[in-house]
């Protein structure tokens, strides 16, 4: 069996062919997934993996393993060996998944995206001050500062997006950091507590419930021991730990604990024989954290956008070094305009802008709950098409909650909401006072003390969990319990057990006239019925004929058809002369009837959804989201919940809901009848994957139960078969292949395991699934933005190119120049650009369907051609209107600058004539030049304050979207302003910058162009509005 | 995350785009029919025309406001710039050297003064202009002028004396005491100071001080290097801008070898 077995816990984490192999062996079902992780293309894992697993700790005598590990169980190490160990074999941790040198990560963000480009600019600036200098020994070191400019350039905004990176990543770490383990351990003789990061291999701990197990240990004594080993094997049920060897397999035998399982009841004495890395969940985290993390969504856009404007940039450079060359420029002036051009081309600002765009929504999204780790994912959760969601926790609150009541035969529902404070149903009835007595008083579960201010659904209590659903249920309606508990006094008691299915208790009441006893009695229904000879409706004890035990398995089959626990209630008044104040009960003996009670009522359970979670799942729905629910609750409760919250809308069926309703058999249901399908790990278990496509596509609404944790993985690749952009909610370590392997793996922060957290992309602080959908809405709202952002910042770059090609072609003096231009991208409009990621929505983002990855583009044809060729053009027109307003009114006629580059440029023409005849020396020319350089800044600047403002919108007028609704615009207009009246008039004496002091007036000779794009966009919009699908939408809608 | 890597081969690619060019299931050529090609052509066409139209109407607005005759502003040319001919630029500014027993040397010099008066300042070229009286700004209140101009001060080549050319051609390069010319620039409206003339200042020979065009070196070192200042002194005339070494004056280097 051995070999046979270790093969099973292979693990591989790509695995495409999972499914297609079968289970060697039966009854190991619940370590399919583990198997199905595992593949033999993972070679050199599987050996180390199978090497470790190897050991035979668990069949070794104490005296074996006292000598193996050179320890003593009573003295446990010493501190010397303990440290030597440590010293050896490393801390006993996880190792974080391996991560990218930062040296690595700071150069990624120096030559990625445009850096590439502009290190080619700044390499041409200093080849052609080469090729001058080799020239003329005296050449202007012009090129070699603005080489310099445009390295600084790109090492600052690379620095910038490490730092940016960097910083939300820390968020992360600390998060991680929050809580440390502790171990209690015997070191020399004596109990400590050490931090578990302490803990080496021989070490002698002893483990308590509630405790986290704290490394893989062999266990020499247990009492009542209980573990959970769901995160490891996907088992829910707790485990039972014992000293004794029971099983072959490591996995299964009982005298094993494993690293981060939990610890659930009794106490433990173990010895440490694997710490880290060597735990059985060490190996499965670094297999999982071993998978690469592939491109985000956004990231593939940005590349194309990256790659659209470097076309751009290269095609246009190359074309116009062709055209001066063939212009007979000197290749050295070629080269000066191709360095032009591409500084024209790219937006220096724009991926610092995106990151900072990104990371204030990571920001916002971490408020309302989603701590997101990497930055892109942001955008991932809103191109969201499908979510994979568990249930306990995530759409339900986690706690067993009374649901609905059956009293005088009729129904009554309880309010489930988180603070139970609408309680409406009738309580007028004293069937109820009955039945609530019993509620109170057959109950074991207590409020720990000293929490009198803390909300009652809040308060910690002692007891099972349907015990402190009943103790809570009471206290918010009757008040005190513990005071009515202590009036009405306590004599007897049985408490319940599964061979019985009851529990009885014995009290005097709190009547003082009245000196029966009262037997309160409650359990499994049909068991609780069997023992009432009658039942009160309306308060008056009634015989128990057929029609009413008919209506008793009405209710009784309603309400677990609900999914809901159901538990009876019936009590007894022992007659007085029987039973004297005096008298002593024996619960053993049951020295008293325990049958012909009174039957009082049905009292059924569930854990709720959470409130919000309806709402989130609707919103999903109209957002064209696919919920899926995968548990490994019980079917009839994941169906219950899955219909109560919207998964499963209340107007559709199954295919078993249709056979039922026609009382047909299930076989002959036409499938396509069916929108929703609940579907059980056994089944899936069994279905190919061509079946599981066709589920996935034919059903809408799908509930995966009795699942595994490994069956996740199956479902996620499934859903990613259909091209969906898949989101999965996890908490087991074992999730964390299924969280890697989604597009958007989102861990549950408060249930989650720190592998969970590790492999997912994202962690939800309050675990609620509501938390996810508005991770969509923001998600979505940044994708819409980023594309405003885009549009706005290429637009300019037109405005900053046709310069340059008009100056090459006409031979104008050059009307803006590469610094001022740099200006422009890093300065002006910096703000302004992140000013629009606080845009609000333009509609309901959460009404249209998800983004298609492949067909809906951030930047698309239609944005690029707006900018560029509409907008762009009109803001580069009002620029040379500027220019040519600024030469003409000193002199210089536009018709005299036509093809005067030459001789304006040649430092040795001291008399150049003007339109007026006037003679200007090289350096009064030169700053005429700058003055107009200025004036096409702030040409630009101004009609890119128009083109902000028309970026808010893409559809809807701005008068619709309110002009000053989002005030950050508003700071980013006044941030242009400003920045450029100080770069013209408090720099203006700076000659390196070439800005000039202008003259107040040509600040507003742009203004009617500004006004046109004003204009123009608003019609652009009316159309577009006015013509849904028409060709004016299809081309001019971005 | 996951992977959403597309990988494709050449071929595919190569496909795909051929059927970006030509697809014939729905006769589309670069994405777009026949009929939305012209329907897109003629909407940027119009788009164009429009905004060529509207920069045009700028254009003639802004041309119809200036003055024919005055720029607008002259902020950027307060002091004229002074020039020298001839002009032979080194590395660094006006560099003039020749030696005067090679006449190859100093030929193109002597040329480029000629030509210089010959363009502007010979009988022909001046005949329009009229006679002013010297060291008095001449005023015109109406355009009086052909074409609706004014007229101009003669100045002819002769007033330059012996550095006209006229009498000596060869400007005094050859017997090592060169003549040169230096011009202030031209600038509308521009009266250098209030009632003297201005004044050329050579710092090279202190007690040299001529009116206005022409500079004659006379004991100039043999075979060394000399650096030569001109100034303009009058009231309006400034040469101290540390930015423009030809504002107010003109430096020039000047070697005569032997």
């Amino acid at each position: 069996m051995g070999k046979k077995t270790l093969e099973i816990y292979s693990v591989e984490l790509s695995g495409t062919k999972d499914v297609e192999q079968t289970d060697k062996e039966d009854g190991k079902e619940r370590y399919r997934g583990l198997k199905n992780c595992f593949h033999s293309k993972k070679d050199h894992h599987t050996e180390k993996l199978k090497k470790e697993l190897d050991l035979d700790d668990h069949k070794l005598s104490i005296k074996e393993l006292e000598k193996k590990y050179g320890t003593n169980i009573i003295t446990g190490l010493s501190s010397t060996q303990a440290a030597e160990l440590l010293a050896q074999n490393g801390p006993n941790a996880l190792t974080p998944p391996k991560e990218t040198p930062e040296i690595i990560k700071f150069l990624k963000q120096m030559v990625g995206g445009f850096s590439i480009l502009l290190w080619i600019g700044a390499i041409l600036c200093w080849i052609a001050y080469g090729i001058q200098y080799s020239m003329n020994k005296s050449s202007s070191l012009d090129d070699v500062y603005l080489g310099c400019v445009l390295a600084l350039v790109v090492i600052l905004t690379g620095i910038f997006a490490y730092y940016q990176e960097a910083k939300s990543t820390n968020i992360m770490s600390t998060f991680n950091k929050m809580i440390p383990q502790q171990a209690f351990v015997i070191r020399d003789s004596e109990k400590k507590t050490i931090p578990a990061e302490q803990l080496v291999v021989g070490d002698i701990v002893e483990i308590k419930g509630g405790d986290r197990v704290p490394a893989d240990i062999r266990l020499l004594s247990a009492q009542g021991c209980k573990v959970d080993n769901s995160s490891l094997t996907g088992e829910s049920e707790p485990q039972a730990r014992s000293s004794e060897f029971t099983h072959d397999s490591l996995l299964e035998t009982k005298n094993i604990a494993f690293y981060s399982t939990t610890c659930l009841e009794g106490t433990a004495t173990g010895m440490v024989i694997n710490t880290g890395d060597r735990t059985i969940i060490g190996q499965i985290a670094s297999l999982a954290s071993g998978v690469g993390n592939e491109k985000t969504p956004i990231a593939i856009e940005i590349e194309h956008f990256v790659h659209i404007v470097a076309g751009v940039a290269v095609s246009i450079g190359i074309l116009f070094f062709i055209i001066a060359v063939s212009l007979k420029y000197q290749v050295l002036d070629a080269i000066i305009f191709l360095i032009g051009i591409i500084v024209a081309n790219v937006p220096e600002g724009l991926l610092a802008t995106v990151t900072v765009t990104l990371s204030l929504t990571a920001k916002r999204m971490a408020k309302k709950n989603c701590l997101v780790k990497n930055l892109e994912a942001v955008e991932t959760l809103g191109s969201t098409s499908i979510i994979c969601s568990d249930k306990t926790g995530t759409l339900t609150q986690n706690r067993m909650t009374v649901a609905h009541l059956w009293f005088d035969n009729q129904i009554f529902i309880a309010d489930t909401s988180e603070d139970h404070s609408n309680q409406v149903f009738d309580q007028s009835s004293g069937t109820w006072a009955s039945l609530s007595k019993i509620i109170t008083l057959c109950n074991r579960a207590e409020f720990k003390p000293g929490q009198e201010s803390v909300p009652i659904m809040k308060r910690i209590v002692v007891g099972d969990a349907s015990e402190t659903a009943l103790l809570k249920f009471s206290e918010v309606i009757l008040g005190d319990v513990m005071e009515i508990r202590k009036r009405n006094h306590k004599v007897a008691e049985i408490p319940f057990n599964s061979t019985n299915k009851f529990q009885l208790s014995i009290h005097k009441t709190d009547d003082p006239n009245d000196k029966r006893f009262l037997m309160v009695m409650k359990g499994a229904p049909e068991r609780i019925l069997e023992k009432c000879s009658t039942i009160m409706v309306n308060g008056q004890e009634q015989p128990l004929d057929k029609s009413t035990a008919e209506a008793f398995h009405t209710a009784y089959m309603e309400l677990g058809g609900l999914g809901e626990r159901v538990l009876g209630f019936c009590h007894l008044y022992l007659p007085a002369d029987e039973f004297p104040e005096t008298y002593t009960f024996d619960v053993d003996a049951i020295n008293f009837p325990t049958s012909n009670l009174c039957f009082v009522g049905l009292l059924s359970m569930i854990d709720p959804p959470r409130s919000t979670v309806p709402d989130a799942v609707t919103k999903c729905r109209s957002a064209g989201i696919k919920v899926i629910m995968v548990t490994g609750d019980h079917p009839i409760t994941a169906k219950a919940i899955a219909k109560s919250v919207g998964i499963i809308s209340a107007n559709s069926e199954t295919v078993e809901d249709i056979a039922k309703r026609l009382h047909i058999a299930v076989e002959q249901v036409n499938k396509r009848d069916a929108k929703a399908a609940v579907v059980t790990g056994a089944e899936l278990k069994d279905m190919s994957p061509e079946q599981l496509d066709e589920l996935l596509t034919n059903y809408s609404e799908i509930v995966f139960a009795r699942t595994s944790p490994q069956q996740k993985l199956i479902i996620v690749e499934g859903c990613q078969r259909q091209n969906a952009v898949v989101a999965v909610t996890g908490d087991g370590v074992n999730d964390s292949p299924a969280l890697k392997k989604a597009d958007i793996g989102i861990a549950m922060g408060i249930a989650g395991s720190d592998a969970a957290k590790n492999a997912a992309d994202m962690v939800l602080l309050d675990d609620n699934f509501a938390s996810i959908v508005t991770g969509v809405e923001e998600g979505r709202l940044i994708f819409d933005n980023l594309k405003k952002t885009i549009a706005y910042t290429l637009t300019k770059n037109i405005a900053e190119l046709c310069p340059f090609l008009i100056y090459i072609i006409v031979g104008l003096p050059l009307p803006i120049g590469t610094i001022t231009i740099l200006f422009i991208d890093l300065g002006t409009d910096i703000i302004p650009s992140i000013a629009l990621a606080y845009e609000k929505a333009e509609s309901d983002i959460m009404n249209r369907k998800p983004r298609h990855k492949k067909k809906d583009r951030l930047v698309n044809e239609q944005l690029a051609i707006y900018s560029y060729l509409h907008i762009g053009l009109i803001q580069a027109v009002g620029g040379f209107v500027v220019y040519f307003t600024v030469y003409a009114q000193e002199g210089f006629k536009p018709n005299i600058l036509i093809n005067l580059r030459v001789e304006w440029e040649d430092s040795n023409v001291n008399d150049l004539e003007d339109s007026y005849g006037q003679q200007w020396t090289w350096y009064q020319r030169k700053y005429l030049e700058w003055t107009g350089y200025t004036a096409f800044f702030v040409g630009i600047m101004v009609q890119q304050i128009a083109d902000l403002i028309i970026r808010k919108t893409r559809r809807n007028s701005i008068f619709q979207q309110g002009l000053f609704r989002n005030k950050v615009i508003w700071v980013g207009i006044a941030s242009q302003i400003i920045i450029a009246l100080i770069l013209s008039y408090g720099l203006g004496s700076i000659t390196a910058l070439n800005f000039t002091m202008l003259r107040p007036q040509y600040w507003f000779v742009a203004v009617p162009y500004a006004i046109l794009i004003w204009v123009y966009d608003e019609v652009r919009k009316l159309f577009i509005r006015l013509y849904p699908g028409s060709w004016w939408e299809k081309n001019m809608y971005y | 995350m996951a992977a959403l890597q597309e990988k494709k081969s050449c071929s595919q690619r190569m496909e795909e785009f051929q059927r970006y060019c030509w697809n014939p299931d729905t006769g589309q050529m670069l994405g777009r029919t026949l009929s939305r090609w012209v329907w897109i052509s003629l909407y940027y066409v119009a788009f164009y025309v429009v905004m060529t139209g509207i920069f045009a109407l700028c254009i003639y607005t802004l041309m119809c406001t200036l003055d024919p005759y005055t720029p607008d502003y002259q902020d950027q040319l307060k002091s004229p710039g002074v020039t020298l001919r001839p002009d032979v630029y080194g590395e660094k500014g006006l560099d003039i050297s020749y030696n005067v027993s090679d006449n190859r040397t100093w030929v193109d010099l002597v040329n480029t003064l000629h030509n210089f008066l010959a363009a502007g300042y010979s009988p022909t070229s001046q005949e329009d202009n009229v006679n002013c009286t010297s060291e008095k700004y001449f005023f015109q209140d109406v355009f009086g002028a052909p074409n609706h101009t004014k007229f101009s001060c003669k100045f002819m080549a002769d007033m330059l004396q012996n550095c006209s050319g006229l009498t000596d051609p060869n400007f005094g390069f050859a017997e090592g005491k060169p003549c040169f010319i230096i011009k202030m620039n031209r600038i509308v409206n521009f009266l250098p100071s209030n009632s003297t003339a201005p004044r050329a200042d050579c710092t090279f020979l202190p007690h040299y001080s001529n009116p206005l065009v022409a500079a004659k070196l006379l004991n100039v070192p043999r075979n060394t290097e000399v650096l030569i200042v001109c100034k303009i002194l009058a009231d309006y005339v400034t040469f101290d801008n540390p930015h423009d070494p030809y504002e107010g004056k003109v430096e020039f280097k000047l070697t005569i070898q032997q």
